[in-house]
Formats: structure tokens, sequence, C-alpha cells
């Protein structure tokens, strides 16, 4: 669950010096939006972003590329001149947890992650982020979700581990999450399997309600903070 | 009146899946008792199973695929690539059977020996990939059948119909970046259903792109949203693509009474939605329609829905 293992190691980078076209042409050619701004030892000094670049250049020579004048009077501006110094990073033994909360909390798109020393080691985007919790969900792989509610008590969830087990079912997934109903949770194991009729049968005779799945849905993180 | 044909034989029982497996032995037992009892035995036209040839399995499956299936089977192994496929040693040779059974009707019809058919096979395919064993199924009948019509017949366009409940992920992998073979599928949301693939923004890839149109049902919804999206999806799809030959894959299990998924759809839903596939079938392909059976696990229920199945085949 550590972001060394989910973010591109690869990073495509840019100097300081670089003119600003040279970063919108980079972006281009990698369809990405981020860019580290790195020094020659490969320490990272900025960031700029796709919307750095957008607010440097006019609209009409963003979309269509720029005239030789035009070229003229921005290629004096480099990298330098609009990147953001000293951009939020994470350290590679940052938990996916982690970067979860912080992307929630900073409202950005990629953080660069960064050792101790300084070096960049990689770059985790929204997009990674939602590649390694699709994983988490176990949805790459066919399978059949359940909601099951359950009494807010101990050993509840073991009782429905052990009874899909027993069926020889294996798990993709198994997630938690608050109900409407106070004192109640429910339950959403992710079943690696079509033959669900008859685990659906087992629970409901346990004394489980399956859910209608029409009425399913995951809460949401407490909103306090902005 | 349609010349129809049947599709059957006593061995498609062999497969055994043991005891508890849904996808059973008694799903074609009641099938066929229910057909006999019905009457409709003296109006189709029996087909018996024959052993397909290898060279048709190999246009959908690679041979390695194939001689693993056959190596897992023959040493006695009870599943194959997940514990969902449960066999017996019989399974290779069963599925042998349901691939060249499904050829052999659509050679006869073809021949213009009969309009259309059903056939009532096992082990089903329509979750079958290429090279994985899935969800019951091991080789993908519809798409060899549509494979064999283009390569033994020259058929152009071959449409894939799908009305099982769940989506058919093997068919819509096969033909997916392919603009000869349209896949249409109708089942179940995939976030709530096996096997979680047949979104809506799934659409095709390539030049195939277009050719894909999956039209997706919410739990708990039935004969209503089932016109509705027929109507709007399936119908303009046809319009466009003009199928020179249509093939069914059948599932009988989005019956309100089948429990493998939350799907309601009623007898009489299921008797609109195949004549409506029949009308297609007259506008475009001078009637040729295979339906091959999928999915289906409610045995108090499947004879009943075959029953009424064939009969729109017969009455068109
Ligand atoms: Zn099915």
């Amino acid at each position: 669950m550590f972001v060394s293992r989910s973010m591109v190691s690869q990073v495509i980078t840019i100097t300081k010096e670089a003119s600003i076209f040279e970063a919108k042409e980079k972006m281009d050619a990698h369809a990405i939006r981020h860019l580290p701004v790195v020094d020659p030892d490969n320490r990272l000094i900025g960031i700029v972003t796709d919307r750095d670049l957008r607010s440097a250049m006019p609209y009409a020579m963003f979309k269509n590329g720029a005239t030789a004048e035009e070229r003229e009077q921005l290629a004096r501006l480099t990298v330098g001149d609009i990147m953001t110094s000293n951009p939020m990073t994470i350290p590679p033994d940052y938990t996916i947890q982690d970067a979860l909360l912080l992307i929630q909390k900073k409202r950005v798109g990629a953080f660069p992650v960064v050792d101790s020393n300084g070096y960049l080691k990689g770059i985790l985007s929204v997009r990674d982020l939602l590649r390694a919790f699709i994983n988490v969900l176990g949805i790459h792989e066919p399978g059949t979700l359940l909601c099951i509610e359950v009494e807010e008590k101990v050993g509840q969830l073991k009782k429905i581990v052990d009874a899909i087990t027993e069926e020889n079912i294996s798990f993709g997934s198994v997630l938690v999450a608050r109900t409407w109903d106070k004192g109640k949770r429910a339950v959403f194991p992710y079943l690696l399997t079509n033959n669900v009729a008859r685990i659906k049968k087992k629970l409901s005779a346990m004394g489980y309600r399956l859910i209608d799945p029409m009425e399913w849905y995951i809460d949401t993180l407490p909103k306090t903070e902005k | 009146m349609k010349r129809t044909g049947y599709l059957y034989d006593d061995r498609y029982q062999d497969h055994d899946t043991g005891s508890e497996h849904p996808e059973s032995a008694d799903r074609l037992a009641t099938i066929h008792a229910n057909l006999r009892s019905a009457g409709l035995l003296d109006w189709l036209i029996p087909i018996r199973a024959t052993r397909a040839d290898i060279r048709w399995l190999h246009a959908v499956h690679p041979p390695h695929y194939i001689r693993r299936f056959e190596e897992v089977c023959l040493s006695g192994n009870s599943c194959f690539d997940f514990p969902d496929n449960q066999m017996c040693v019989s399974t290779y040779d069963t599925a042998f059977l349901a691939v060249g059974g499904v050829i052999e009707t659509a050679r006869r019809i073809m021949a213009d020996e009969m309009d259309n058919a059903f056939c009532a096979i096992r082990p089903p395919g329509h979750h079958a990939e290429a090279d994985l064993a899935m969800g019951f199924c091991y080789f993908n009948n519809v798409a060899i059948a549509a494979r064999y019509l283009q390569q033994a017949h020259g058929i152009q366009r071959v449409a894939i119909i799908d009305i099982d409940v769940h989506h058919g992920n093997g068919t819509q992998h096969i033909f997916e970046d392919d603009p000869t073979v349209f896949y249409y599928s109708i089942h179940e949301h995939p976030s709530f259903s096996f096997p979680g693939s047949g979104r809506d923004f799934e659409r095709g890839t390539g030049p195939g792109e277009g050719f894909t149109k999956n039209s997706l049902v919410l739990p708990g919804q039935g004969d209503d949203t089932y016109k509705t999206l027929i109507q709007q999806d399936l119908l303009p799809a046809m319009e466009m693509f003009k199928p020179e030959f249509i093939l069914v894959s059948c599932g009988f299990d989005a019956h309100e009474a089948d429990d493998m998924a939350d799907i309601e759809l009623s007898r009489d839903g299921y008797i609109w939605v195949m004549k409506t596939i029949l009308q297609l079938a007259d506008q475009y392909t001078h009637s040729r329609i295979i339906s091959v059976l999928e999915g289906g696990y409610c045995l108090e229920w499947l004879g009943k829905l075959a029953v009424d199945h064939v009969r729109v085949l017969l009455e068109g």
C-alpha cells in the first residue's frame, strides 16, 4: 500500500531554464498535465502544470501554437518564471491512504514523490490513485457484489466471511460502510463468482438482510475540512 | 409458421458439475421434458449433437487453450481456471458436442433445411474468453458459430443478441475490434452483477468501434425497461448494421423467479423480447436465426420459458 508501488517512476521532467513552449510540447507529447522541474542532479525544485502554462499564454496561442513574433515575445519566459517553487511533495513511504486523504485536502492533481535528500523518485497522480483503488475494490476481476445489513456488534463480519468461505468462494474485496440506520452497518463483499444464489439464500437463512441493490450507498467521509 | 430446428442430445447432460451447482444437467432435462409435454417435439426438426471439427474452434480459441482444457479435464481435475467452472472427465467432450451441435444447426439453416432453431446445449458459452474459462463457460459456442458462418458460408455481417441477464464478456472481447460482428447485450448493471463488464462506455475498439452495444438494466427493473432499451438501443443498431444472420445468446436468468440476478423480466416480457428479435430476423436475415442456450437456473420456470421461446420461433 505504499506510494512507491503505485507511482510512475519514469518521470518526464523539465529544467527551469527551458522555455514554456518546450514545456507545452512535452506535456502534449506525453499526454500529461504535471511536469516536475529538476536541477541537473534530479533534485526537485518546482512543478509546472498545464494550468500554469495556460495562464502564461494567451488562449489563441495555447490552442493553435504561436506566430513567430508572438513566440519571440514569450520566448524569454522560462519554466522557472511560472513554476510553483517548493510544491507539496510526498515521500515514497507514504501509503495510498495518506495520499488519498492528502489529495482530497490539498486539491492538487498530482504529487511529486521525493526522498529525504530532495531527489525526485516519481510522481503520483489522481489517475494512479484511482488505479490503486480499482485494485483494492477488486473490480478488475470478474465477480458479483452483495450488500448485507448487519448489526453493529462484534463478530458479525467473521460470520459472514466464514459463511462465504465455506461455500468455497474467493473474495475480491470486502467494504464496510455506515448505513442510514443507526447501529447498523452495510457489508459489501465482492465475490469472485457467478454463483451467488446459494450464498444469498444461506445468508438470509442466517438472519442477515440482503439489501435491495437499488438502496445501496457508500457513505462519504465526514465533510469537515474544506 | 416457420421451420424450426431443435438441437438436443442426452449427451449434453454428461457434463457433471457436481451436486448443488446451478448449471446442472437438470436444466436440460426440464427443458426437454417441458417441450415434450407441450407437444412441441412433433413440430420441431430434430438436430443431434455432432463433435465439432477443431478447426472451427481455432477460429476463436488458441490451440494452447484447447490443449490446456483437455489436459486439466482428462487429469480428473474438478475445476478449470475458476472454482465456478466445475467439471468432470466428460466435460471436454461435451463442450465439443455443444459447439459441434450449434455448427451443425448453422449448416442446416444455410442449406435451407430450416429457418431458425433453438439449441438446448451445455456447457454455455458467452462468458468464455478466447483463452480463459469463466462463469460456467468453456468454449464460446456462439462466437464460434459466428466465425463458422462467415468462413464456411461467406456471411458478411453477423449480429449476436445476448439476452442473458449477465454480460457476455467473452463474446464482446472476441469481437470488440471487429466491425463484421455486432455484439448487443442487455443485462443487469455490471456494478451489481457478474462479471462486472459490459458498461455503457464499452462500445467496441479500433475498427470495431460502434459495433458493440450494452444496454444496462438496474436491479428490480423488468418488462418496461427491456421494452424501452430494446427499442431505443437494439432496433436502431440493427437498422444501421443490417445483419445477414442473427445469433441469440439466450439466457433465461433475467426471469423474475431466477435468483442468480435481480432482474424481474416476466414470462410475457421474454415472449415480447423474442418476438421483437424474430421481427428483426424477418426484416434483415431472411428469418435466419439461431437461439443458443446460455444461463437460466430456476428449474421451476426454465421449461415453461423454453416452451414459450420455441413457440415464438415456430410461429414467428
Ligand atoms: Zn447468465
